[in-house]
């Protein structure tokens, strides 16, 4: 029984020694409940039986002192254990932290084992290869020995290849100095062949020019030419007129139709003349000069024929053959005028050109005192104005303004005298706003204007060509050559001129020439 | 005044290549006064021919056609000038066209004178004669065959009314 309870004691000890160090509440409350009810009815049955045990409790104080002593003991030894405990307690979690770190590190060993186990038989394999690629090599090696057998043997070839290419090589050199000189040889006559290539350019060159300047020439030769044939056809027209009045004459004037023969003769020889003008590139100047010279005599001889009879012979002739003389003769003296002037138009052109500065109002004033007769029968009044001196030709000048006299008298309105002005002024190319002028230069601006029968003003151009007339000789007398060689004269001197009129209300001369002639 | 010898013809060389010219130049001095004797040659060679040959009797004047075969008139001039024998003939140019420069040259070359040989044939009768009539009075005032070359406006002999009334 004593030990019962020191039991209990000991329990009791326990239970709160349990709640000292904080063991489990729970199951020390409920072990703490029941064994309260377990005090309680010890306590009862202790209370019933106090004065026995009374008595007994001295012995057992003894007992129970020595057992307070066992008890410390027990109570040492306990708590001993208990820290046993809390160490095993420590010790267990820490065993249980060291299997989980031991079961992790065998899965981590099982994985490297897989993977050792799966790199083994790769390395396994890999030898097998290995042993596969040695036979390979000492298959290859053997190859390549034989290779080198052969190598060496195609070497040995090769050396005595180059040997030879040194050879071939030497000689090679040699060669090529001797092209080297070749090159140079033929580098100089290179050399020559360009010197004599740019003297052949140069020369080409110059037969270009040449032969540009010669095709000029021959333009203006067949221009002359042309020119010359229409005026030989003229002649030719003049002289089948000539040749028909003679046939009425025949018995009378046999010398005259010898004459007219040798007049269509001598204009054949003019006309085969110009043929060979053209190959010959002779100057149809000179040309025109000397054949109209040729064409003066025969017309020349023709006149003094037709006088000598209309003189000596005149009373053997009837009224009608004496005027058929006078026919023929007015004839021949239209000739000789066309002719005439004909030389005049073509030596306004080839004359020499001697400019000098002249005063032309005095060059008008002797021409209009020329006139003066005829002026004062026709009374004729002219008006002067203004005063020029220009570098020209005088007597091509002069040659100008008798012919615009004439043409005013020729062109006179009848019944009407006439009315003619002449005026100059000085004004510079550039103001005259006339194309063909140079606007850098200045002119002399003759205004010549008349109250004649004037023209249509389509012909304004047309009156100034060669042998151009607007009337026919009955009407009014004239060759068509005055105007043509007023154009000529003022071209001549570097100069214009034009027509400026209406039909029936006069013309007008507009000229200009420059004052100073350029060299 | 002193009585008239029988009259010493003036002679003429005519030097023209066309026969009817040479006919006409017959023809205007058929009844002029003053006794003439007219010699004819047709081209340029014969005239020079003429005129050189030894103990050649000279003709009082020269008429020198300008354009004839063979030798022209302007050619004969220029020889006869440079020919001292020639030199102080009297030669008178004779033609049909009458160019500026042409005449010109001629008076240069030392003719006296120019005539243009007119179309109708009473002028030519009339300049022929006024030309010799000039010459004829001439060679009684002066000494022959120093008749000087006139002014050279008055080379060109035209027909004038004075000379001839």
């Amino acid at each position: 029984m004593s030990k019962d309870k020191s039991n209990k004691i000991e329990n009791e000890g326990r239970y709160f020694d349990f709640q000292e160090t904080n063991f489990d509440p729970l199951i020390s409350e409920n072990s703490l409940k029941s064994r309260i009810r377990i005090v309680e009815k010890e306590a009862s049955e202790l209370l019933l039986t106090d004065k026995e045990i009374a008595s007994e409790n001295d012995d057992r104080n003894k007992q129970a002192t020595e057992l307070i002593v066992a008890n410390k003991e027990l109570a040492f030894q306990n708590k001993e254990k208990v820290k046993r405990a809390a160490e095993l307690i420590i010790a267990g979690r820490e065993l249980i932290y060291q299997n989980e770190e031991k079961e992790k590190r065998a899965a981590e060993l099982v994985i490297a084992n897989k993977e050792l186990a799966f790199q083994n038989d790769e390395k396994e394999k890999r030898a097998a290869e290995l042993i596969i690629a040695n036979k390979e090599l000492a298959f290859q090696n053997d190859e390549k020995g034989k290779r080198a057998a052969e190598l060496s043997i195609a070497n040995k070839e090769l050396i005595f290849q180059n040997n030879e290419k040194e050879k071939r090589a030497a000689e090679l050199i040699v060669a090529n100095k001797e092209l080297v000189f070749q090159n140079n040889e033929k580098e100089k006559r290179a050399a020559e062949l360009i010197v004599a290539n740019k003297e052949l350019a140069f020369q080409n060159d110059e037969k270009e020019k040449r032969a540009a300047e010669l095709i000029i020439a021959n333009k203006e030769l067949v221009f002359q030419n042309n020119e010359k044939e229409k005026r030989a056809a003229e002649l030719i027209v003049a002289n089948k007129e000539l040749a028909f009045q003679n046939d009425e004459k025949e018995k009378r004037a046999a010398e005259l139709i010898i004459a007219n023969k040798e007049l269509a003769f001598q204009n054949d020889e003019k006309e085969k003349r110009a043929a060979e003008l053209i190959t010959a590139n002779k100057d149809l100047t000179t040309f025109t000069y000397v054949s109209s010279h040729d064409l003066q005599e025969p017309l020349r001889k023709i006149k003094n024929f037709v006088t000598i009879l209309l003189e000596q012979e005149e009373h053997n002739l009837s009224p009608e053959g004496k005027h058929y003389l006078q026919r023929t003769n007015v004839t021949a003296k239209r000739m000789q005028t066309l002719i005439e002037d004909l030389l005049t138009y073509s030596r306004a052109k080839s004359a020499e050109k001697k400019f000098e500065k002249t005063d032309l109002h005095a060059i008008a004033a002797e021409v209009i005192s020329d006139f003066e007769e005829i002026f004062v029968e026709k009374k004729v009044k002219i008006k002067v104005h203004g005063f020029c001196e220009a570098a020209v030709i005088r007597f091509q000048f002069r040659q100008i303004i008798q012919n615009l006299i004439s043409n005013s008298l020729k062109f006179s309105k009848p019944k009407t005298p006439s009315r003619i002005s002449l005026k100059s002024e000085i004004v510079s190319g550039a103001k005259t706003k006339i194309k063909s002028l140079s606007a850098k230069i200045n002119y002399c601006h003759i205004t010549y204007t008349d109250n004649g029968i004037g023209f249509d003003p389509q012909y304004k151009e047309r009156i100034f060509e060669v042998f151009q007339r607007l009337h026919n000789h009955e009407e009014y007398k004239g060759t068509g050559m005055g105007l043509a060689i007023c154009k000529r004269i003022i071209e001549n001197h570097n100069g214009i001129i034009f027509a400026t009129g209406k039909l029936g209300k006069g013309a007008q001369f507009d000229m200009y020439i420059p004052v100073k002639q350029i060299e | 005044m002193k009585p008239e010898k029988q009259p010493v013809p003036f002679t003429i060389l005519l030097a023209d290549d066309d026969s009817d010219d040479c006919s006409f130049f017959e023809e205007a001095l058929a009844k002029f006064p003053i006794p003439t004797q007219l010699t004819f040659v047709h081209d340029g060679e014969q005239l020079m021919k003429l005129l050189t040959k030894e103990n050649t009797q000279l003709p009082d004047v020269l008429f020198l056609d300008l354009n004839m075969p063979r030798k022209n008139g302007f050619e004969c001039l220029s020889e006869i000038r440079l020919n001292r024998k020639l030199d102080h003939l009297i030669v008178i140019m004779y033609s049909t066209s009458l160019e500026p420069e042409v005449v010109n040259q001629l008076y240069k070359n030392g003719a006296q004178y120019f005539i243009r040989k007119p179309s109708e044939f009473s002028e030519f009768k009339r300049i022929i004669q006024q030309a010799i009539t000039r010459l004829t009075q001439n060679l009684t005032n002066e000494k022959q065959g120093s008749f000087p070359q006139p002014d050279r406006e008055n080379f060109v002999l035209t027909v004038q009314n004075d000379l001839i009334s």
